[in-house]
This record gives C-alpha cells, structure tokens and sequence, in this order.
C-alpha cells in the first residue's frame, strides 16, 4: 500500500443520541504503518467513534473513507476490532471459538486452522485449545479476544483499551505483538485513557474531550512544542536549595522526587551546578518532556 | 452467505452437542404422553377402593334392580349422551371428559326397622359422617310415578358417581316399568342390551376415536411447546450475546439481518433435527407394536408434512418475536417478563383448539386458523380433525409467511440498535424510533 495515502479518513463526522452528542465534527487522518492513539477520558465518544469506524453504525453527518473507498459492508473484513467491553461464548471451546470468529471474517479452511494454532503458540495458549472459554483466566480470555481481532490478518487493527486487566507479563507480551503488527505496515488505532501507553506506543495522536477534538499530530511534535523546562530532579540534602525565584518557578514534590518547574530562560544547568556545588549528592537529574496527561490537562482546562 | 452458514453452523452444532438436548430429546416424549394422558387417566381413577352406598327403597320392589344396574358393569357404555355441540363429521366422541370412569360399587339394602324416614335419614347421615358408607340414596314409595329420589354423599362434587347412581336408578325405572306393563322379563333384558359405537372419519375412514383426539390434542400440544421451547432458546442466546456484549464483534462483522436469520435458522435446525428422532422413534414404536394389542395412534405421513411446516411457522413468528423482546432486554429475568404476553398469545391458541376440536368448521376455528398467532396449533389442529378446503391451508400458511417475514425485518432493524444498547430496557417510543430510523 501507498505510504502516503492515509488508511483511514473521517471528514467532519457527527453523531449523536437523541439529544445527546456523542461525536460532533470529527476529521482525521490516520496513515498505514503507524500507531494512532485515539486518547480521551472516559465518555469522551471514544467507542462512538470507533463503532462508526468499524460500521457499526453510521454517521449523522460526515464521511468516512477507509482504504480509499467509502465505507461499506465489504470493508468489514479488512478491519480487526478488540471492543473495550469484551464478549466471548463463555461455553465454546477456545479453538472453536476462535474458528467462528475467524469465520464470521470470511477465513475458512485450513488456512484458519493454522493461523489459530500459530496464533495461539505466540500468546501461549496452545494448551488451552480445547478447553472452555470459562475455564480461562481473565487475563487468557483477553488474549483469546486479541487472536479474535487479528485472525483474519486485517489491514487496520483497532485496539480499545487492549491492556485493561493483563499482568505485566501479559502487557509486554501484547505490546510487543502491536509493535510486530506495525512493522508489517498494519494500521493500528489504539484507544486507550491511560496516558502513559499511549505515549509509549503511539506515532500519532488524536486527542477528544466531550465529544469535540482536542488536539492531533504526531506525538514527537506536540511533545516538543510543549516541551516546558522543567527537571525531574532527586538529591539528598536540604530542600531549602530549590528556595531560588530566580530559576525555580515552582515545586512538586512525588515521592522522593522533585518536579521543578524553572523560570522562562533559565537554564537547568544552573540549577545542577549549584546543587553541586553546594554538596547535595544528586542521583537523578532529568529534563521532563510534556507528558500526554499534562498536556490534555491543559487541553481540558483551556477549553473550559 | 459464507457468514450466514457460520453463523448457522454454529448455533446448531453448539446447541446439539448440549445434555440439554439429549435430555430433551428423551424426556420430550414421556412429557408430552404424561401431559396428554395422565390427566385423562387420573380423571378417571377412583381411588380409595369402590363406592358404598346405602339404598332406602320406600317402593318395596326396586333394590334388587338398581342394586344389579349399579354393580353391573355391562351397562357401562349404553346410555352415553352424545356432546351437545357435535356437528356431523365430527369424528372424536370419546373425549375424556365424556368418558364415564370406572367406579365400583358395593350396595346395602337400608331398611326402616320401624324408625321414621328422618330417624333412618338422620342415622345415614352419621355412618356417612363416619365413613361407613361414601352416601346413601332414597327411593321414594311414589318413585315408578315420576317422584324425585334423594341422593345424598360426602362428596357431591363426585359428578361420576352421581351420574353413574342417577342413571342406574333411571335403568332400573325403566325395566320395572316394562315388566309392570306386562312385557316379559327376559324380553326387557334382551331390549336393554346395550351396544358400543363404532366410530369412522367421514367417508368410511376407519378410525379409532380416542386415538385420534389423543393424536389432535398431542400434536397440538407439541407445537405449543416446541415453539415455547425453542422460542426461548433464541431468547437466551440474544441475551447472551447482548450481555457478553459479543453483539458488537459480531456487527463489525456482518450485517444485522443475516446474522439473527443464522441464529433462527440454526436453532430451528436444532428443533428439526430432535423431531426427526421423535418421528423415527414413533415410526419404529408402531412397526414394532403392529400386531400386538397395543395400539399406537396412527399417523398419516400428510400429516408429519403439515405438522413440520405449521411448526416452522409458528417458531419463526415466536423466534423473532423472542429475538427482539431479548434486544430490548438487560438481563434474562427481564426477558421473562417481557416474554410473557406473548406466551399467553401462544397458550391461547393452544386453548382455543379445545374448541376447535369439538366444532372444526366453526366460524371461529376459521379465524382462529387464519391469524397468525394462533394459526400454528389451530390449523394443525384443524387439518387433523376435519380438513378444511385446501385453499383455507394456503391462506393460513401465507399470511402466517407474510407475518414472519415482516416481523424479521422489523426485528432486524430493532435487534441491531437495541444489542449495542446497555445499562437500561428500551421503551416502546425507543423501540418504535428505531425501525423508524434504522
């Protein structure tokens, strides 16, 4: 696929319940090869956005275009969808499960069967092929979601909330798998209110609030243009070395660490010499990039 | 269409697969023979070992005879009433409710002693009040004249034994007035020989009449709960997927229509699937049976023809209705409740096709066969009693198609707004915008 030519575009698309909007006026680009992270908190029209993606449902007002084509029917198959709220056959079978969904993707055969039994070697569950889908820890169930939404080796994965409920183990195992499917030139949304991910794995980023864009770009420059100078700083000594209005703007204090905000211009090198010289023992000194959740913070704040 | 079969497949060989169904399967048939039977049996079972009754005779002359007509089971067929409502070319007299019981009766001849009627009344009453004796009857001396006789019991509410009291005495009226009119004794007992109906469909069809009310009354009862079975199976699954919320997955999948047809398609496979081994099982009962003096009703294959498709029918107008009740819903409680008027439209088909067994070209039995609701069972139940004009079959089955064609296309646009819908049952305005919109 061209590069160049966005995977995805929403141009302008609303919708709402009755009298609630869900999703007002929406557009944006998303590109092949590349993470998106559709971020908001909770209620932001998050999932609204994704069902119109997913043709779920459709747009009141506005267009969405995926692969070059508007959306239809056909289109479904191309897209890979793990759902934030997550449905399984609690009675069914994993294998056979998985053969449905894969199914219901227009995959059959044999070509199915050993892409289950691959799929289900890379996430670890080989062995729990045959047993019942309630017999499976919740963490094993999500994988099993996971394999659902990428069975049918789709062009454009949409992930809502995909780590939600996994062990550390689980979380790397799934993150390396996004990362593998990005370097398979796969589209890839991810949704997510945990900020923290989203800055790990995500190219791009769209952010919502109450149903309307906040923001978007790439993640690099909306951190750079943000960038604020401040130091994440650690030191044994007294806390009365900070006390200088002439760099230091504001303090933070996080656990055993310092967030200081310095004053427009200085230079943190300032800061670090002084400390030194002083005789503090520094054993963290960081420049902080803007953080996502400071940055929607702001966001939020100034849309009132 | 590849997904259609999936979709299909899966709810098929999920459900066959189930304990359920095998229990089902085997159960089914004991049910529907216990639902059909036993209270026909237990109808007719006295329990508590025979009737004793006491019999004052004022006449003088008329216990030996009733006493004989009461413990003589002969006459127990002969004075019959036919059904009140009987059309010709009805063809099941022997509904259970007709039949007489068999009740066994130990006599005693009372006599006065030279105490006063009331004193004999008065000591009857207590050997009743004592269980001595279930009741007593009075023959009063004017009784050849047209004078009431006195029946009195603990249990008046047993209809049998009094009728089977009533008519003894009125048999025994009888012969004593005939041989009182000079006519020989053995004369009376030639001319009060009684005989049994033989009973035949119209145009000479032998039948049996009670096999085949059993046969109407089972095979509408098998309807009914076959579509209630298997309608709420479709209302568990939809629940299922509604709460699971595998509904969305599905709908990035496929369309809204497809996908509940795959669902009712496969459950009614499943429902086929368990009436085949109930026909092969009855059809290898029969062969089995032939010959020996049991006797299973017989069956025309017409009518295991009209029974699948009046099934299918019935299921699919209930099924979608069971679909889309089960969009609406939360929780499977909830379902329950929503679910029930249109289990009390099925039930009162069901009943209706009492009335239609007795009068099958009533004008009722005509429009309770041509709305769909009911159509299932009273049409079944119709073309097993006395089969209307073809053309009346045709109309039934087509506006009952018509029905569930048009109720699947509304349900489909409800099914797909209210699956994604959570937290709250949608209301009927809600309900009513969605096919409006969709």
């Amino acid at each position: 696929m061209d590069s160049t030519q966005p995977t995805l575009i929403l141009d302008r698309i609303s919708k709402s319940f009755g009298d609630f909007t869900a999703v007002s006026d929406l557009s944006l680009e998303v590109r092949p090869g590349r993470v998106f992270g559709l971020i908001g908190p909770n209620g932001a029209g998050k999932t609204t956005t994704i069902r119109m993606i997913v043709n779920i449902t459709a747009p009141d007002t506005g267009t969405i275009k995926l692969f070059g084509q508007t959306m239809a029917t056909a289109l479904q198959d191309r897209i890979g969808y793990l759902p934030e709220e997550r449905g399984l056959y609690k009675k069914m079978k994993v294998g056979e499960q998985l053969r449905f969904f894969a199914e219901l993707k227009d995959l059959h055969g044999k070509e199915a069967d050993t892409r289950i039994d691959r799929w289900l070697a890379k996430l670890q569950l080989s062995a729990w092929k045959d047993k019942r889908t309630k017999e499976l820890s919740k963490g094993m169930q999500q994988k099993v979601q996971f394999i659902t939404s990428v069975i049918h080796d789709p062009d454009l994965l949409i992930l809502d909330e995909p780590f939600s409920g996994l062990d550390p183990v689980n979380v790397d195992i799934m993150k390396d798998t996004i990362l593998e499917l990005k370097s398979e030139n796969k589209t890839i949304i991810l949704s997510t209110h945990q900020m923290e991910i989203a800055e790990k794995l995500c190219d791009d980023v769209c952010m919502i609030n109450r149903s309307r864009k906040v923001l978007d770009g790439k993640l690099r420059d909306i951190r750079r243009s943000r960038a604020r100078n401040a130091v994440a700083l650690r030191f044994e000594g007294s806390d009365a070395l900070l006390n200088d209005p002439e760099v230091v703007a504001n303090i933070r204090q996080v656990g055993d660490e310092f967030e200081v905000l310095l004053v427009a211009g200085a230079d943190p090198q300032v800061l670090l010499k002084r400390l030194v010289d002083t005789g503090a023992v520094v054993t963290k000194f960081e420049l902080v990039e803007a953080s996502l959740h400071d940055i929607f913070i702001e966001e939020v704040k100034k849309a009132g | 269409m590849k997904k259609l079969f999936a979709v299909i497949k899966r709810e098929y060989v999920q459900r066959v697969r189930t304990k359920f169904f095998v229990i089902a399967t085997i159960l089914g048939p004991l049910l529907l023979v216990g639902f059909t039977v036993v209270p026909a049996v237990m109808f007719g079972i006295k329990a508590g070992g025979p009737t004793r009754i006491g019999i004052v005779d004022q006449t003088g002359k008329m216990y030996a005879r009733v006493a004989q007509e009461l413990v003589n089971d002969r006459t127990r067929v002969q004075t019959r009433k036919p059904p009140q409502s009987a059309t010709p070319g009805f063809n099941n007299p022997n509904a259970p409710g007709d039949r007489e019981p068999e009740t066994s009766f130990v006599v005693e001849e009372v006599r006065a002693d030279g105490r006063s009627l009331d004193q004999v009344r008065n000591d009857l009453d207590a050997r009743v009040a004592r269980k001595e004796l279930d009741g007593f009857v009075i023959l009063p001396p004017n009784l050849l004249n047209g004078e009431q006789p006195e029946y009195s019991a603990r249990n008046t509410a047993d209809l049998f034994t009094r009728t089977k009291v009533e008519n003894s005495i009125n048999r025994a009226l009888r012969s004593q007035r005939m041989v009182e009119n000079g006519i020989d004794e053995k004369k009376v007992e030639q001319m009060s020989e009684p005989i049994s109906l033989r009973t035949s469909g119209a145009g000479g069809k032998e039948s049996k009449g009670e096999s085949s009310f059993f046969l109407v009354f089972g095979l509408g009862l098998l309807i009914y709960m076959s579509v209630l079975l298997y309608g709420q199976f479709v209302l568990g699954a939809v629940i299922e997927e509604k709460e699971t919320r595998i509904a969305e997955i599905l709908f990035s999948s496929m369309r809204s229509f497809p996908l509940m047809m795959g669902k009712l398609i496969g459950v009614s496979l499943v429902a086929l699937t368990q009436m085949s081994i109930w026909a092969i099982a009855f059809l290898s009962l029969s062969a089995w049976l032939a010959g020996s003096s049991f006797t299973v009703p017989h069956i025309p294959p017409l009518i295991f023809v009209y029974f699948v498709i009046f099934f299918l029918m019935g299921y699919f107008i209930y099924a979608t209705v069971y679909a889309v009740v089960g969009s609406m819903v939360t929780t499977t409680q909830e379902g329950g409740q929503l679910a029930l008027p249109i289990v009390l439209l099925l039930v009162m088909g069901f009943y209706l096709s009492f009335n239609i067994i007795r009068s099958p070209n009533s004008s009722l039995a005509f429009w309770a066969s041509m709305f769909p609701f009911f159509a299932p069972i009273t049409m079944l139940v119709r073309i097993v009693t006395e089969t209307p004009p073809f053309w009346q079959i045709l109309l039934s089955l087509g506006i009952g198609i018509a029905t569930a064609i048009g109720l699947i296309w509304v349900a489909s646009r409800i099914y797909r707004v209210g699956m994604l819908m959570t937290g709250k049952k949608a209301t009927l305005p809600e309900v009513w915008r969605w096919v409006r919109q969709a």
